[in-house]
């Protein structure tokens, strides 16, 4: 089951600051909801951990994270996070993709965020992990903002309670506010299977 | 014969006291969960049961590793293709059984699954069945010796010269891909098992929820019978059965665990699946990928068929098709029509999906068949601009035909398809909906009819062509009178909600003249019913149905003997009644059935044997061609895109009918078993193999909200060679209803320029085509 989503926001900054934070991974991951560094291999690659709960099913998939671009340049980075469940259930993948544009202004932001989950997780949150991703994404962008405006502290818990209800409230404001904003490139499952 | 008499098993089941696997507890009994694998093709690189083993009540986990020290790591399917029972280095599909926990309870049980650790290397699965047959895919079956594709078999019958001359040179030729989804049978009572062996005697008895257990008892056999449990050490025991629809027909990993755990601690084990399970891991049905052509004259004469197919049956060959007939009996897709020149061929592959292709409430893919043949039929009407119906009476084989042979070599007992359609239409109003719906369309509304008139192909089978595992698909039944003239009857049969133990009793009573009510019915026991193979495609009344009728002709000669005894007159002065003889001309010189058998046990003749028994083994000189013409309305919406189906009538021809009831009941259950994979479901994989619907919350079943009310009739055409003339209704309505959804849909949609829609037809899909060509923004 694959996802992929995007955010693009401004921050009133100057690039080679929003840089030091997007190229600093210890900075970057902790904005991640649900994940930590549990081991820094060397400058370029971490072992970590992410925690899930959806419903009935919890899931904690340690892993790999791995800075596999960081282009100064033409300031894009792209990093890789490969989980297996830690009782067996199951697998994720993600790839996010970083990239700063100057403006006038400060920084134009694009974040990108391909996840792919195989196992107990996805066969019961198929119909919500475009929304459970959107959430992620929107939890991190709020953090990364939080860290740039000089916060130590934010909020990289996953509380799935929380979330659901987030969720259902955006779905259901979805259904009676008209047309939604979408920023997401949603990739449907191959059919939708409700009435 | 004919009455509508109450069925006899209905009195437990409506005060809940049916007596299902799941009511089984034994003194000692153990209780079994499953480990399942959550990757759909992965090497397992550790099993962990330590913090399971800690779990209080958990006494073992079973491993491929510990089952491979008895050589019962894997077994055989009916197809003669191999299984893991659990494996030993790869799982080959989401959901697979990985390892077994046994606890003193069930929950505790259950626990143990969560806290087994496996390791896993996940590989990248092959999910789609045309990619599989790539040069560069991956090849799955790496346990078979030699295998370098995953190609299973090719099939194929029919005339392909003549065909390939027929379809170039032709006036009209039309071609659908069609995709008929994987389905699961959802039965209400999912699988399961209680395997009690018993050290002391070497003996096992398997109490299961099986459809046929007498098959199951010889598989079981061949399995274990190295380990010491031959097949007179085993008691396949089927108490009631909540559903079965083809589903209860393989042998799942579950059950040999279970056995082998019993066999190894002495101990019963339970094991009964949960509603995920069940859905995810049993046998599938359907998944056939046809490519359907029909040739034609202009003026709309059918001339022949031509069908490609590609059949993914997942990890393995887990369906239970004759031997001889790996594509079942898809066959039959030549249809009602008259015509000469058939092709068909047909793959199968190897996926990365779980295993199976059962026949889902269908004799041996004959859904399918009927899909392609009504949906293609519907396309050559719309591509020469005829009435569907029309196109039908003037292709339709005439009653005086038959018997006829089809070109895909079958020989079609008998049946009257212009009457059937006739009724149907003239039941609907036929020429009023076409006014109705032309004066919709001008308005810009969307109203279809959709009309299918289907043949199906029942009752196997003769034993010159059907078999499994070289058992020959006959069926039996031993009836026993006792002295006081009431009686026992048993069967190779077992029923799972059809009603068995109320019309093979009204078949007896038919012919013997003891009331239905005083004749008991058993079935399901192997240690006392007669071998036979079991119930599914139809084949219950048709051959063990008959069998009771040949048994209870052959009690019916003793006891004319017995009269004639009796009554001091030769046999050929009597004269029979249903429930006496006779002596002609003297009408009250009579013998009840009942004195008879009273003499057969005090006062029999001398040189004749005592006693009032006799057994039957049916083997049928042919199949039964049950056929039906089926009209449903739709009406769509084109706000909504929801489909309504308005009407429905249904005209089935069954033959001689046995209790007009019960094939009502039979012809609405199976009527909503086919609206469900019309409109409703599909399992859905996603190129991860992770199912997306594995419960019941996604997978929708259609309940009594979603079934329209239908409205059902019959014609008769008794089957020519069948004792009683009845040619078997089970499953007719799941096979026949499809296609007249789909095609009333279509007929609906077509004036925008759609000619074929994928079975299920959803409204998002409605939606989708119609966005596509513009009708809808």
């Amino acid at each position: 089951m694959r996802t992929t989503i995007k955010k693009d926001f401004s921050v009133e900054e100057p690039i080679e600051k929003v840089w030091d934070y997007l190229a600093n991974p210890t900075k970057i991951v902790t904005c991640v909801p649900g994940a930590s560094i549990t081991e820094e291999i060397d400058d370029r690659n971490f072992k970590g951990e992410v925690s899930m709960k959806f419903g009935p099913v919890k899931a904690k998939y340690s892993g790999e994270i791995t800075i596999q671009e960081l282009d100064v340049e033409a300031k894009n980075m792209v990093m890789k996070g490969r989980g297996l469940d830690s009782k067996g259930k199951g697998s994720a993948d993600m790839i996010m993709n970083g990239n700063l544009k100057p403006t006038e202004k400060g920084t134009d932001v694009s974040f990108s965020m391909e996840v792919s989950i195989i196992g107990m997780l996805a066969q019961f949150g198929s119909r919500l992990i475009n929304d459970v991703s959107d959430q992620l994404l929107n939890q991190f962008v709020t953090n990364f903002k939080a860290k740039l405006a000089g916060s130590d502290e934010v909020d990289n818990s996953i509380n799935a309670g929380a979330m659901v209800g987030t969720i259902v409230k955006n779905k259901i404001g979805g259904l009676f506010g008209g047309k939604k904003e979408k920023e997401q490139e949603e990739q449907k499952p191959k059919e939708e299977t409700s009435k | 014969m004919g009455h509508s008499i109450k069925r006899k098993e209905d009195a437990r089941f409506i005060q809940g006291k049916g007596n299902y696997v799941d009511d089984i507890k034994l003194p000692g009994m153990l209780h079994m969960d499953i480990v399942r694998s959550p990757y759909a093709y992965a090497k397992i690189k550790s099993i962990n049961a330590e913090e399971a083993l800690k779990i209080p009540g958990v006494i073992a986990v079973v491993t491929g590793k510990d089952l491979e020290k008895y050589n019962l790591h894997w077994m055989p399917t009916l197809m003669s293709d191999t299984q893991m029972v659990l494996p030993t280095d790869t799982v080959m599909y989401q959901a697979q059984e990985v390892a077994a926990v046994i606890a003193t309870d069930r929950y505790a049980a259950r626990d143990g699954k969560e806290a087994v650790m496996v390791d896993y290397e996940p590989m990248k699965p092959v999910i789609d069945p045309f990619k599989a047959l790539d040069e560069d895919a991956p090849v799955l079956r790496t346990d078979k010796e030699g295998k370098t594709d995953n190609h299973i078999w090719n099939w194929s019958v029919g005339d392909k010269d003549a065909t390939d001359k027929l379809f170039n040179s032709a006036d009209v030729t039309v071609k659908e891909q069609m995709h008929i989804p994987r389905i699961h049978v959802a039965s209400i009572e999912t699988c399961g098992c209680v395997a009690d062996y018993n050290k002391v005697e070497n003996h096992l008895t398997m109490y299961m929820t099986t459809q046929a257990p007498h098959a199951i008892r010889t598989v079981i056999a061949l399995v274990a019978g190295h380990v010491g449990l031959t097949e007179e050490k085993v008691r396949v025991i089927s108490p009631d059965i909540g559903g079965g629809f083809g589903g209860k027909v393989p042998v799942y990993p579950g059950y040999v665990i279970a056995i082998a755990v019993s066999f190894l601690v002495g101990k019963p084990v339970k094991w009964i699946e949960d509603r995920s399970e069940n859905l995810q891991a049993d046998s599938f049905a359907r998944d056939y990928h046809i490519t359907a052509e029909m040739a034609a004259t202009k003026e709309g004469k059918i001339q022949g068929i031509r069908f490609k197919l590609l059949a993914d049956h997942g990890y393995t060959d887990a369906a239970a098709n004759p031997s001889k007939f790996p594509t079942g009996l898809f066959s039959i897709c030549t249809g009602s029509y008259d015509y000469g020149t058939a092709y068909l061929e047909a793959d199968a592959v190897y996926t990365n999906k779980p295993p199976g292709g059962v026949a889902y409430r269908c004799s041996f893919r004959v859904t399918e068949a009927v899909h392609a043949i009504e949906r293609i039929t519907d396309r050559l009407a719309l591509e020469i601009g005829k009435d569907p119906a029309q196109l039908r009476f003037e292709n339709f084989i005439k009653k005086e035909d038959f018997p006829w042979k089809s070109p895909t070599g079958w020989e079609y007992d008998s049946g009257d398809y212009h009457a059937g359609l006739e009724k149907a239409m003239n039941a609907i109003e036929y020429d009023a909906l076409r006014k109705e719906q032309e004066e919709k369309r001008a308005r810009g509304e969307m109203m279809g009819i959709g009309i299918s008139t289907f043949t199906e192909i029942v009752g196997a089978g003769p034993s010159k062509d059907f078999d499994i595992l070289g058992i020959k698909m006959f069926d039996s039944a031993e009836i026993r009178v006792h002295p006081t003239g009431k009686a026992i009857a048993r069967f190779g049969t077992k029923s799972q909600g059809q009603g068995h133990e109320t019309t093979y009793a009204q078949i007896i009573a038919e012919e013997l003249g003891i009331p239905a009510e005083h004749i008991q019915i058993e079935e399901g026991d192997t240690d006392t019913a007669p071998y036979g193979l079991g119930t599914y495609a139809s084949r219950s009344t048709p051959t063990a149905g008959a069998a009771a009728a040949v048994a209870a002709r052959k009690l019916r000669d003793k006891a004319r003997k017995i009269a004639a005894y009796l009554l001091e007159v030769s046999e050929e002065d009597l004269e029979w009644e249903p429930g006496k003889f006779f002596v002609k001309g003297a009408p009250e010189k009579t013998k009840t059935i009942q004195e008879i058998v009273f003499a057969a046990y005090t006062n029999h003749p001398q040189g004749m044997e005592a006693g009032f028994e006799a057994t039957h083994y049916y083997d049928p000189p042919n199949l039964t061609f049950p056929s039906g013409a089926y009209i449903c309305v739709v009406d769509i919406d084109k706000e909504t895109c929801e489909i309504k189906v308005r009407r429905f009538v249904a005209i089935d021809d069954c033959g001689n009918i046995i209790n007009p009831m019960i094939v009502q009941g039979q012809v609405h259950g199976g009527l909503t078993q086919g609206i469900a994979p019309a409109m409703y479901e599909e399992l859905i994989y996603d190129e991860d193999g992770n199912i997306l619907n594995g419960t019941l919350m996604d997978y929708l079943v259609p309940t009594a909200v979603e079934s329209p009310s239908w409205e059902t009739g019959h014609t008769i055409t008794p089957s020519p060679h069948h004792p009683i003339g009845a040619k078997g209704v089970g499953e007719s309505p799941t096979v026949g209803a499809p296609p007249a959804i789909a095609n009333a849909i279509v007929d609906a949609l077509s004036p925008y320029g759609i000619t074929h829609m994928d079975i299920p037809i959803t409204p998002y899909k409605v939606w989708k085509v119609l966005k596509e060509k513009g009708v809808v923004e």
